[in-house]
C-alpha cells in the first residue's frame, strides 16, 4: 500500500494502480474524488486518449492523466486548481465542436457524460461557427444496436469492449484526425453475446439499443436492485422501472461476478416479466375458478393422500429463490414425502459469463438438500411441482399433479391444479450462483394479476392440507432468519444482512 | 542523379561518386573502419564512446544518441531490436533521403555499431512508403552485406554477434515518423503512438527492448568510432557537435542540402542556396521543419544549433530551414501548415484530433477576408488547449507553428480582418 495526496486528503491505495484506478478500487471515484473521465472504464485497457481526467502531479511539469499516471508513496495530486480546470474546459469545448447541441432529440439525455460534464466542468457557450463534421444518422450495427455517428466522441470504450471481452472486436476507428470515425470492420456485424453492453459503456448517445431508444425518457426511470435468473452466473442487474413496468435491464457492477457487465440474453429477459405469463389458477382445466378454490383443491388432494398413505413427491425448481426453496423442503419433511428433487437445463457457456445451467438457484438447490434427477418422479398420488423446468414426461405416473408456475407450459393441461406464481422481478429474495454466492433480489414490479410467490403459495397449500403449525403465513424475512438458523451453509447469510454484491455460503 | 555540392564535413563528402554506395568502393574510403574498432572494444566502451561524443539525435527531438543507447536494459534474456527510422515525413525535410540514396553503407556500418553496443540481434529500417527509391537502395546494400557476411550470424568473424537487417517500407503517414507510432504501424497496426512510459527500450517493438534512431543519427556513428571523440568534437558547436545536413528550401535561388557544422549562423546557411530569389527582402525563415516555430528577419545571424534556437522560443528540429520572402502572406502559411497537421493528426486525443481542425477552420477563414477579432482570440486560445496534453509531440507541432506566426506576423492577420481579404497580390486562391 501506498498512500497519496489528492486536494489535501490523504488516501491508502494498492500499489502498481494508476491514480483513477486506484481510487475506482476504493470506490470513491466521481462520488469524492471528482476526476471526470471518458477513454477510461475501469474494466477495461487504459486507452489514455480522452484528456480530461488530466491533473496536477506535484513535481511534474505537464499536467497528467490520472487514468495512466502510476501512483507513487508520497503522490501528491490536485484535481481542482486553475490548470486543470481551464484544460478540462479545453478538452470539454474541443469535445463539443464537432457534437450536435441537440439533446433535446437525443435519447442519451440524463443520462450523458457530455451533458453533465459539461454542465460541471465545461464553458457556457459555442464559439465555433463551422458546421459540424457530417456524420451518419441512425446506422444500422447489427440486431442490436444503433449508431449516430455524429454523436460519438471516439473514447474507444466500445472497441475495447469487443476486443476485450467477447474478444470479437467488430469496432474500429478508421481515418484520421477530424475524419476518424467509429465504424464495423469491412464485412462484420456487430452481434455477439454481449453487443448491447457498448450502449452502457457509450458515455454519449452514438450508441443506443434498439430495444430501449426512445422507449421513455430516463428521468422517469428509477433503478431497482436485482439479479438476472437466466443462468446460475447470476449477474448483478438493475432494473428500470417506471410505473409498474420494466423497461430495461443493466448491468450492475459486481467484481466478483459480472464486473460491469450482462449478456444480450439477460438483458432482454425483462420481457418474460410481461410475455406468456399463467395469469389464473385453475382446477382439472377449468380456467375461471377462484385462488382459494384453487388452493383449496390442493389442500384436499394431499389430505387424501395422507388419509389413505399414498404416495407425495415435491419436485423443485432451480428458478425458486432459497427462501422458497427453505419452505419447500419444510412443507415435504412436514408430509413425510422424502427430500424433493429438480432438473436444470444445460445449454452452451463460455468463458466472460455464461453458464452451462440455464437457471439461477441450481446450487441453492442442491444446498438445501433437493436431489438432481432427470427421470421419472415414479408412480405417486400427489406431485408438488414448482414449474419451469420438468416436463409432462417426469410425471407419467402421477394421478393429481399440483403445479405452481410462473408461464404458460405443457404441463398445465396435466395439472389436476394450477397456481399463478410470482416472476423473480415481483418478489424478494436470495439466489446462490454456480459459484455459492448468495446475492439478494429485490422486488420491482407487482403481477398484474394475483400471484403469490412460490413460498407464499406452499405455505397457504399446507394450511389448506390441515398440517399443524402452517395457519399463520410468515413473511419472507422471517423464513430467511429460519433459514440460516437452521442450515449451516446459509448462517449470516440472512437477507437483511446481505449487501449489494452477495456473500458465499459458508 | 542528385547532384550533391559538397561543403565540409564527412557525411556526403562522396555521395558524387556513384559507386560509394557498394561495398568495395565504400571500404576503399574507409568504410567499415568504425565497425571494426567498435567489434575490438566491449560493447559498454563503445555506448561511454558514443555519450561523449555528444552526438545529438538528428530526427527533430536532439537527445544525446549514446545516452539512448545506454537506456537498453543489461540483463535480460530478451531479444532487443533497433529501428532505423527512415519515415522522413517533415515537411521541409529531405535530407534522410539523401543519405539513403547516396550512403546507404554509412547507415548500415551505423546500425551494426549500435547493435553490438546495445545488443541488439534484429534491426528494422522504416522507410516511408514514397520513398521507393531509398527503398531500393538500402534492400540493395543490406543484400551486398548479407553477401559479405557483414550481417547475418557472427559478424566479421565475431562470434555470438548475430545481427538480421530488415528493410521495412511504411505506408504514408507522417505520424509514423513519431518513434512509437512508428513502432505500432511496423507491428502491422494503425500508426498511432503509444502512451509513454513505458518506454521503447522497455517495451518496443514487438514488447521487445527497443532503440529507435533517425537514418542521420545511425550514419554519423562510423565516423565517430573510426576517426574518434576529439576528431567529432572538433565540428559543431559545444552542446552540439558534429555536422548536419541543412535541407534549405523556398524562396532562394538554389535549393538544396547543405552540410555544414552545427551552429552555422543562418545567414551562411541561407547563403549556401544563394541567398533569397530574385534579391527580395527575407520575410521569415522556419528552420527545422514545418513543425517549429518561424524566426524574423532580426534572427538571421543565429547560430544555428539548438540551444541556440530555443534561446528564440524555436528549434533545430530536422534542419529543414524554409525561407520565406516578402511576398509571402503568413496567413497563408498559417494555413498551409495547418491543414498538413489537420491532415495528419491520428485522432487519438481530443485536443489534437479536434484542435487541428479548428484552427485550419479558422485560418482559412481569415485567409478568405471572413475573420473576426474573435478568431484572433481563438488562435491564440485553441493552441494553448493543445500544447503539451496529448499522448505524443505532435499537438506541440501543430500548435507551435500557429503560435510562432501569430506572434511575429499579427500585422498580417490583423490586415486580413481589417480589408476583409487578402492583402498579398501573389497569394493564390485556397
Amino acid at each position: 500500500m501506498v498512500t497519496i495526496t489528492i486536494d489535501g486528503k490523504e488516501y491508502e491505495v494498492a500499489e502498481r494502480r494508476t491514480i483513477l484506478q486506484a481510487i475506482d478500487d476504493l470506490g470513491l471515484l466521481m462520488t469524492e474524488v471528482d476526476i471526470p473521465h471518458y477513454c477510461f472504464h475501469p474494466k477495461l485497457a487504459v486507452d489514455g486518449s480522452c484528456r480530461l481526467c488530466q491533473v496536477e502531479v506535484e513535481g511534474l511539469p505537464k499536467l497528467q492523466i490520472a487514468c495512466d499516471t502510476p501512483v507513487r508513496d508520497g503522490m501528491i495530486v490536485k484535481t481542482a486548481n486553475q490548470r486543470v480546470k481551464d484544460a478540462r474546459k479545453g478538452v470539454m469545448e474541443l469535445l463539443l465542436i464537432n457534437h450536435p447541441l441537440d439533446c433535446p432529440i437525443c435519447d442519451q439525455a440524463g443520462e450523458c457524460k457530455l451533458q453533465d460534464y459539461s454542465f460541471d466542468y465545461g464553458i457556457e457557450s459555442a464559439r465555433t461557427q463551422e458546421p459540424r463534421r457530417p456524420a451518419k444518422k441512425n446506422a444500422d450495427l447489427g440486431p442490436t444496436i444503433v449508431f449516430d455517428q455524429e454523436r460519438c466522441i471516439l473514447c474507444r470504450r466500445c472497441v475495447r469492449f469487443c476486443r476485450e471481452v467477447p474478444k470479437t472486436g467488430e469496432l474500429g476507428v478508421f481515418h484520421r484526425g477530424d475524419e476518424s470515425v467509429l465504424e464495423l470492420f469491412p464485412g462484420t456485424q456487430l452481434d455477439n453475446p454481449y453487443s448491447m453492453n457498448v450502449a452502457d459503456i457509450c458515455p454519449v448517445g452514438a450508441l443506443t439499443t434498439k430495444d430501449f431508444r426512445f422507449k421513455i425518457r430516463v428521468w422517469f426511470l428509477d433503478d431497482q436492485e436485482s439479479v438476472c435468473d437466466q443462468c446460475s452466473n447470476g449477474c448483478n442487474i438493475y432494473a428500470s422501472r417506471s410505473n409498474n413496468k420494466v423497461y430495461r435491464y443493466l448491468p450492475r457492477r459486481n467484481d466478483a461476478v459480472n464486473d460491469t457487465w450482462i449478456c444480450d440474453h439477460g438483458r432482454m429477459s425483462y420481457k418474460q416479466i410481461l410475455e406468456n405469463r399463467l395469469t389464473e389458477p385453475g382446477i382439472k382445466g377449468q380456467r375461471d375458478v377462484g385462488y382459494r378454490d384453487a388452493i383449496q383443491e390442493a389442500g384436499r388432494l394431499i389430505r387424501e393422500a395422507r388419509t389413505s398413505s399414498r404416495r407425495i413427491v415435491g419436485v423443485a425448481s432451480p428458478y425458486a429463490s432459497n427462501e422458497d426453496l427453505f419452505t419447500f423442503r419444510k412443507l415435504l419433511e412436514a408430509l413425510g414425502a422424502g427430500p424433493g428433487t429438480f432438473a436444470v437445463q444445460r445449454g452452451e457457456a463460455d468463458d466472460v459469463l455464461i453458464k452451462a445451467e440455464k437457471a439461477p438457484n441450481a446450487n441453492g438447490a442442491r444446498a438445501l438438500g433437493f436431489e438432481e434427477s432427470y427421470e421419472s418422479v415414479g408412480a405417486a398420488d400427489v406431485a408438488i411441482v414448482l414449474g419451469h423446468t420438468t416436463t409432462a414426461e417426469y410425471f407419467r405416473d402421477v394421478a393429481n399433479l399440483i403445479l405452481i408456475d410462473t408461464h404458460v407450459s405443457s404441463l398445465m393441461d396435466q395439472a389436476a391444479v394450477v397456481l399463478p406464481a410470482r416472476v423473480t422481478a415481483e418478489k424478494e429474495g436470495t439466489f446462490t450462483n454456480h459459484a455459492n454466492r448468495v446475492q439478494r433480489f429485490l422486488p420491482v414490479v407487482e403481477p398484474k394479476f394475483e400471484a403469490w410467490s412460490d413460498g407464499d403459495l406452499l405455505q397457504q397449500i399446507a394450511s389448506a392440507s390441515g398440517l399443524g403449525g402452517w395457519d399463520s403465513m410468515y413473511s419472507v424475512h422471517e423464513i430467511s432468519k429460519e433459514l440460516t438458523e437452521s442450515i449451516a451453509a446459509f448462517a449470516d447469510l440472512q437477507l437483511g444482512s446481505l449487501d449489494d454484491q452477495g456473500r458465499e455460503l459458508s | 542523379m542528385i547532384i550533391v555540392p559538397y561543403v565540409t564535413g564527412y557525411l556526403s563528402e562522396h555521395y558524387a561518386d556513384d559507386d560509394f554506395r557498394t561495398l568495395s568502393a565504400y571500404k576503399a574510403k574507409g568504410g567499415f573502419e568504425g565497425l571494426k574498432k567498435a567489434l575490438a572494444m566491449e560493447p559498454e566502451e563503445v555506448v561511454e564512446i558514443m555519450k561523449s561524443a555528444g552526438l545529438r539525435g538528428r530526427g527533430g527531438a536532439g537527445f544525446n544518441a549514446g545516452m539512448k543507447w545506454s537506456f537498453m536494459p543489461k540483463d535480460t534474456d530478451r531479444p532487443k531490436v533497433l529501428v532505423c527510422n527512415g519515415d522522413e515525413s517533415e515537411p521541409g525535410s529531405f535530407k534522410d533521403r539523401l543519405i539513403m540514396e547516396r550512403g546507404p553503407l554509412q547507415i548500415l556500418e551505423g546500425i551494426l555499431i549500435a547493435a553490438w553496443a546495445v545488443g541488439a540481434s534484429k534491426a528494422f529500417i522504416y522507410i516511408r512508403g514514397e520513398y521507393k527509391e531509398p527503398i531500393r537502395c538500402l534492400e540493395a546494400a543490406v543484400k551486398e552485406l548479407y553477401g559479405a557476411r557483414l550481417c547475418g550470424e557472427n559478424v566479421m568473424g565475431k562470434k555470438g554477434f548475430n545481427i538480421d537487417i530488415v528493410v521495412h517500407s511504411g505506408a504514408g503517414a507522417y505520424i509514423c515518423g513519431e518513434e512509437t507510432g512508428l513502432l505500432e504501424s511496423l507491428e502491422g497496426k494503425k500508426g498511432q503512438p503509444r502512451k509513454k512510459p513505458p518506454f521503447p527500450a522497455q517495451f518496443g517493438a514487438f514488447g521487445l527492448p527497443t532503440t529507435v534512431n533517425n537514418i542521420e543519427t545511425f550514419a554519423h556513428a562510423p565516423y565517430i568510432l573510426d576517426r574518434g571523440v576529439d576528431w567529432f568534437r572538433g565540428f559543431g558547436t559545444e552542446k552540439s557537435p558534429g555536422t548536419t545536413l541543412y535541407g534549405v528550401s523556398g524562396h532562394v535561388e538554389r535549393p538544396g542540402l547543405f552540410e555544414l557544422p552545427l551552429g552555422t549562423p543562418l545567414r551562411e546557411v541561407i547563403g549556401h542556396a544563394g541567398g533569397v530569389r530574385g534579391g527580395r527582402r527575407l520575410k521569415g525563415v522556419i528552420p527545422g521543419g514545418m513543425s517549429m516555430p518561424i524566426l524574423t528577419p532580426n534572427d538571421i545571424d543565429v547560430p544555428m544549433a539548438d540551444e541556440f534556437l530555443s534561446e528564440r522560443g524555436t528549434h533545430l528540429g530536422t534542419g529543414g530551414v524554409m525561407v520565406m520572402d516578402e511576398t509571402t502572406c503568413m496567413v497563408r502559411v498559417a494555413c498551409v501548415v495547418s491543414y498538413f497537421f489537420r491532415d495528419e493528426s491520428c485522432g487519438q486525443c481530443t485536443q489534437c484530433r479536434e484542435g487541428t481542425g479548428w484552427i485550419n477552420k479558422i485560418c482559412e477563414r481569415i485567409e478568405q477576408g471572413r475573420g473576426t477579432q474573435q478568431d484572433m482570440k481563438l488562435l491564440e486560445d485553441v493552441p494553448a488547449m493543445m500544447e503539451g496534453q496529448t499522448i505524443c509531440a505532435f499537438a506541440d507541432a501543430a500548435a507551435w507553428p500557429i503560435q510562432g506566426l501569430m506572434r511575429h506576423f499579427r500585422d498580417d492577420f490583423e490586415a486580413h480582418i481589417r480589408e476583409h481579404k487578402c492583402p498579398y497580390p501573389e497569394s493564390f486562391e485556397l
